[in-house]
């Protein structure tokens, strides 16, 4: 990120800026939030991450056919298979959603960008995640894993 | 991401060098805890003996940053912090999606939604004058701004900025920033939705007074 280097604007905002409170949120948003009730917003990211390279694997691409057909970026691509704690580019979600003719917000939501407190979702990708295992090919078991939940991506 | 930066030192006005990095971690919310929050209490107590309005108090007195720790892992935010001499100056929390403006010509359009913003105590001036001392760093609070539109601007949202100020905030949002105030918003205990245009963002990153 590259940042304003000019003094004289520096100088000028610090003057203005004068030491005044700042604060976005706080008390008042830790009240409202304790009027709520609890949130079950959980991370997807894991089935995320299953359901890219299931879905590449299904279509026999490597990653750097997925990248060029789904027109993202390979690192990026890379970066999500490999590092859960990276995050996705929003436009690489939609691109992706796009490719795979999956509902986006669904997408953005499995990827951790978008707030989701429908626990069917929550259960269903869990579900995913856990059923899927790392080998070279689809055994049958993900094959029907993978199919359940585009179907179930597509149709809710 | 770590981006060298520079803030002012407020009683020499001499430019100081920090770092601005989205590498927040748990201990920087412990930091807040441990570094920030006993300030903050001791200069609202002084402030209540010395007879002020509960009106300028602190607002964020209750502000619990560890509470926002499971924030970390969820990927729609993204959080920014300031560190200068060694210290944690200022902490901000961002929300890419699920945003849009409110402005009439914005309606619609995907913003960076800044939920938690804040500046070590001991940056703020109503807070050290109750200690008896002056504030240390000034203009923390415009580069996390500043820090903010530009991620709006590597999103592709233009610079698109909105946030619920707090009351005690609304000068520098409104006067400061040049942002719009849209309206007090409801669902949110009537708090101020302050708002910038792709061009009120341009101007507030390479002018000066809005």
């Amino acid at each position: 990120m590259i940042m304003n280097k000019n003094r004289d604007w520096l100088v000028r905002r610090a003057e203005q800026e004068d030491g005044c409170f700042v604060s976005v949120g706080g008390l008042v948003e830790a009240l409202e939030q304790a009027e709520q009730a609890p949130s079950n917003v959980i991370p997807f990211k894991h089935a995320f991450v299953r359901f890219l390279q299931l879905v590449r694997r299904d279509r026999k691409l490597s990653m750097e056919q997925f990248a060029k057909k789904v027109d993202i970026d390979l690192v990026e691509l890379l970066k999500i298979e490999t590092d859960e704690q990276y995050t996705p580019a929003i436009r690489t979600v939609h691109q992706i959603a796009e490719f795979l003719k999956i509902p986006e917000k669904k997408l953005m939501a499995l990827a951790g960008l978008l707030r989701v407190k429908d626990a069917q979702f929550q259960n269903a990708a869990l579900k995913f995640a856990a059923r899927s295992k790392p080998v070279e090919r689809l055994s049958q078991e993900e094959q029907s894993a993978l199919e359940e939940y585009v179907k179930f991506l597509c149709e809710r | 991401m770590r981006s060298p930066i520079q803030i002012v030192d407020a009683a020499t006005k001499e430019l100081v060098e920090a770092e601005l990095f989205d590498e927040v971690t748990v201990e920087h919310f412990l930091e807040t805890q441990t570094e920030w929050r006993p300030v903050v209490v001791e200069a609202a107590k002084r402030m209540l003996e010395s007879g002020a309005s509960r009106d300028v108090l602190p607002r964020h007195f209750h502000w619990d940053w560890t509470s926002k720790e499971a924030d970390l892992r969820i990927l729609a935010f993204s959080f920014f912090g300031i560190s200068a001499k060694g210290r944690l100056q200022g902490l901000m929390k961002l929300e890419s999606a699920a945003r849009s403006g409110r402005i009439v010509s914005q309606k619609g359009k995907p913003l960076i939604y800044v939920d938690y913003l804040e500046t070590a105590p001991w940056n703020i001036k109503p807070l050290m004058k109750a200690l008896g001392r002056g504030p240390e760093f000034s203009a923390v609070g415009t580069r996390l701004i500043e820090g903010a539109v530009r991620k709006s601007l590597d999103e592709g949202f233009k610079g698109r900025l909105a946030l619920h100020s707090l009351s005690t905030s609304e000068r520098f949002y409104l006067d400061v920033c040049g942002m719009t105030a849209v309206g007090r918003d409801p669902a949110k205990q009537n708090l101020l939705w302050c708002e910038f245009t792709p061009e009120q963002a341009e101007t507030f990153l390479n002018e000066g007074a809005a």
